[in-house]
């Protein structure tokens, strides 16, 4: 009895170990008009992975997010669409405070109302139509209501497991101005649009809404249904359209082709990007020297070739360890002073995991140079990494020499000491007839 | 001894103005041909000395300067050396001669030949010195 | 509870059956020219192996759609019922570089709809068409109805040529977000040294010829050194030659610290010893005075 106990117990706690790489404690704040039960599915999916909610009313201030300017959670998902002030701790100012304490956010719009979450997105550079215009499709033909739309996901998304079924949203779409630190999770379907408008009688309405001044029409392939967002400080937050795609209704639904919809796995995939489980990287190390040597230099000289090596890990989260990565394929290293001297592919080093490496002469300028890694790609963390090392000209001995060009001058100075010598001798060994020749008196 | 070195003295004194008082080239010649004689009369074997190893710094000076400015001045700092070299040993061979000059008593009471000597002796090495440093 | 009554509500608002499907009946498109003349009139047919040739539009021609939407009764012979259905929309998409555009068409209580694309003022929501060589990139003109009480219907109308645009544009950290272009720093060229048989035989010449033309001269000084092996003067010419010789040597090996360190005890040694034949000459020429 007591060993099947712990059994189980080990079963769990190894079940329980796939985990993000900044922490597993996640803060749930819901609607008081949303029930918890309704959405289990994504819950008891996050919990299955090793996360630890807690669960908290968009009214009550407790437990709080921050405390004494420490971030109490690692993660913070805010499923309130119905209510359009929050408290203190989860105002804008408050939730991009978050973002820099690098605590990751999931944070759903709402299609009714214009809640501070919406007003937040367009600090994202996501631009949202006028409240209570609910994405609307009319394809394909089906028995849901024109709200609730399947989408089909994008192919060959960096975040998303290959071959999703179509997944059932019901929510706001949003228009996006170019920014490369968002990353569309899903885009709508080319048919969609959104309308306020229930009845074919409002077709006059749909067709003004794009002479409006202003945005005009939200339609096609270009809104994005869930977006998410990799700020500068690490931290990702995504932006979803609505909170139904993680309902429980949605994930049991049935498609119209009559396959099982995919919202269970999609859910899954967004939060495992926001909670920084997926396409996290980090540097481990990072070394340079010269060729032929092992340790760094406190400078180095010009015309010195270089060997630059850096270690980069991926997050493994069904091992809860990072592992050396060697997938990345473009990576450049600049070596600047002021502006980039030399940029060069950091190509991964084959047989060794994890390890980049590239060998290239330094400028001949000296100054004070920086080895910048500086690799941002939409999805993916930042990998940031900087040494400063001085570049000084040749010491006054490292000059080359005996060079062939100036045999005439080392024979000349030689042949200056000989002669010297010999004059040495000859005179000291002369005789010193003073007054003979020339009989001139010495007085 | 004395009057004949006067006599041999005065002889070119009085031999010279009827020779430069002509100009052509075989003149020109003369008056050459004269100077060398007189030198090499006037002069001891021990300034003949001297002058001979002046001779030798100065062509060896000037070659590698020719060469310098013909072929490469690459390793300037060899040129430098080099050539410094020749031109600081031939002033210091030179003011030994003026120093040693029988001529030049008077100027240098306070200085013996052999204080010359050493002078000179301490200044080449130390020349040689910087020399060697800046040869690369 | 909630629950159920979710299911319920969802349930009571969904689409009855919907009644027939969406069509189109004369649908017609032309091109006109900037003059207004006809540059080209043609059906548009509803069976997508009759798609016209591709439409190219200069700078000041305008496009027109006309059509009548109507609605067919599934299995029934009654006549095709002209209707405004929710969404009328001509959508252009360019399948490179994924950009979509999407433009509402206004149609009438009976159904008859006219779209109009003037080049000479394009709808701000047209997909930006840059220039990739000589031409822009067609565009797939397709159009969308829906509506809440018939089924859906799409048209794939033809591909169409818009005179080039600007390209859609870029944030200024985009390009930080792909591989950029590679520096390479161009070094000085190496020193060029003149070939080593010049050296060698301007070396020569260095030290040939003055050499040649001091032993010359000394031929012809008649020199005489009596005290050359003298043991007064031999030890001074020797660590003479000696110093010399250690400079040779540190310029060859040494360091600056171990040539002051040989040259302060070689240049002792010259020094007591040119002390003692300096003195020695020095009685030699005043006894040779006397």
């Amino acid at each position: 009895m007591f060993f099947k106990r712990v059994v189980a117990l080990l079963g769990l706690v190894l079940a329980a170990c796939a985990r993000s790489s900044t922490g597993d404690s996640v803060l749930v704040v819901l609607d008081s008009s949303l029930d918890k039960e309704a959405y289990s599915v994504f819950w008891d999916g996050l919990v299955d992975k090793g996360y630890s909610l807690t669960f908290r009313s968009h009214k009550d201030a407790r437990p709080a997010v921050v405390e004494d300017e420490v971030a109490q959670f690692n993660h913070v998902v805010v499923f309130a669409p119905d209510s359009k002030n929050l408290p203190q701790d989860l105002t804008p100012q408050s939730l991009v405070a978050l973002l820099d304490k690098g605590t990751n956010l999931l944070l759903a719009l709402s299609s009714k109302k214009q809640t501070t979450i919406n007003t937040l997105a367009s600090e994202f550079s996501l631009v949202l139509p006028p409240p209570g215009t609910p994405l609307i499709s009319h394809f394909p033909a089906r028995d849901t209501p024109a709200t609730v739309v399947p989408v089909p996901p994008p192919h060959a998304h960096p975040v998303l497991t290959a071959g999703l079924p179509p997944v059932w949203f019901s929510g706001v779409p949003f228009a996006y101005t170019p920014n490369p630190l968002l990353l569309p999770l899903l885009n709508a379907p080319a048919e969609a649009f959104a309308a306020d408008t229930t009845s074919d009688a409002g077709a006059d309405a749909v067709v003004e809404a794009a002479d409006r001044a202003g945005e005009g029409l939200w339609a096609g392939s270009s809104l994005a249904l869930a977006a998410g967002f990799q700020a500068t400080t690490g931290a990702r937050a995504t932006f979803v359209g609505g909170v139904e795609m993680f309902s429980n209704e949605f994930a049991q639904k049935e498609l119209p082709q009559g396959k099982l919809s995919g919202n269970k796995q999609f859910a899954q995939d967004v939060a495992s990007w926001s909670f920084q489980e997926s396409n996290a990287l980090r540097i481990d190390k990072v070394k340079h020297h010269r060729v032929n040597e092992t340790e760094p230099r406190e400078t180095y000289t010009i015309n010195d070739n270089v060997v630059f090596t850096m270690h980069v890990s991926k997050f493994n989260s069904n091992k809860d360890t990072w592992e050396p990565y060697s997938g990345i394929q473009d990576m450049q290293l600049e070596f600047t002073m002021l502006d980039p001297h030399i940029r060069t592919a950091l190509s991964p080093v084959p047989g060794q995991p994890g390890e980049y490496s590239v060998t290239f002469r330094v400028p001949d300028r000296h100054g004070v140079f920086k080895f910048i890694v500086d690799h941002k790609r939409k999805g993916w963390t930042h990998l940031q990494s900087t040494t400063v090392v001085p570049v000084v000209p040749p010491q006054h001995d490292e000059y080359p020499r005996f060079l062939s060009a100036a045999w005439p001058y080392y024979i000349g100075a030689m042949s200056t000491s000989v002669g010297f010598v010999l004059f040495s001798a000859l005179w000291l060994a002369g005789d010193d007839r003073e007054g003979k020749k020339k009989g001139i008196k010495t007085e | 001894m004395a009057p004949k070195s006067t006599a041999a003295a005065k002889q070119p004194t009085t031999s010279t103005p009827s020779a430069l008082h002509e100009t052509s080239p075989a003149a020109a010649g003369n008056a050459v041909q004269s100077l060398l004689k007189a030198y090499n009369e006037t002069t001891s074997p021990r300034l003949k000395l001297i002058d001979a190893f002046l001779v030798f710094l100065m062509i060896a000076g000037v070659l590698q300067f020719v060469y310098c400015v013909l072929v490469t001045n690459f390793p300037f700092n060899a040129f430098l050396a080099g050539f410094g070299s020749c031109v600081g040993q031939f002033v210091l061979t030179a003011s030994l001669r003026s120093q040693v000059n029988p001529a030049n008593r008077n100027e240098f009471k306070d200085v013996s030949p052999e204080r010359a000597f050493a002078d000179f002796a301490l200044g080449s090495v130390v020349l040689h010195f910087f020399v060697y440093n800046f040869l690369g | 509870m909630k629950l159920s009554l979710l299911v319920l509500s969802s349930l009571l608002a969904a689409r009855e059956t919907l009644a027939g499907q969406l069509s189109l009946q004369q649908a017609r498109f032309s091109v006109l020219g900037g003059d207004v003349s006809p540059l080209r009139q043609e059906p548009i047919s509803l069976s997508p192996a009759n798609e016209p040739d591709p439409v190219r539009l200069g700078p000041s021609d305008t496009l027109k759609l006309a059509f009548t939407v109507v609605t067919k009764e599934q299995d029934s012979d009654a006549e095709p019922k002209g209707v405004q259905p929710h969404q009328t929309f001509v959508r252009f998409f360019d399948k490179q570089s994924g950009e979509e555009g999407i433009v509402p068409v206004r149609v009438a209580q009976s159904g008859k709809a006219k779209f109009e694309l003037s080049m000479a003022r394009p709808p701000s929501s047209l997909p930006p068409t840059p220039l990739q060589g000589n031409e822009t990139a067609p565009l797939t003109v397709s159009l969308l109805m829906g509506s809440f009480d018939h089924s859906p219907y799409s048209l794939q109308l033809f591909d169409l040529y818009l005179p080039p645009s600007q390209p859609a544009p870029e944030h200024p950290d985009e390009k930080t977000f792909h591989p950029q272009p590679e520096i390479q720093h161009t070094f000085r060229p190496e020193q060029k040294l003149p070939s080593k048989f010049v050296s060698g035989l301007a070396a020569l010449v260095v030290v040939g010829g003055p050499w040649v033309v001091l032993l010359g001269l000394l031929s012809q000084v008649p020199l005489s050194t009596p005290h050359l092996l003298s043991p007064s003067i031999l030890p001074f010419t020797v660590s003479l030659t000696a110093l010399e010789a250690l400079l040779f040597y540190y310029w060859a090996d040494l360091k600056l610290g171990q040539v002051l360190a040989y040259g302060a005890a070689v240049g002792l040694v010259t020094v007591i010893s040119g002390k003692t034949a300096l003195e020695k000459r020095g009685e030699w020429r005043l006894q040779g005075k006397k």
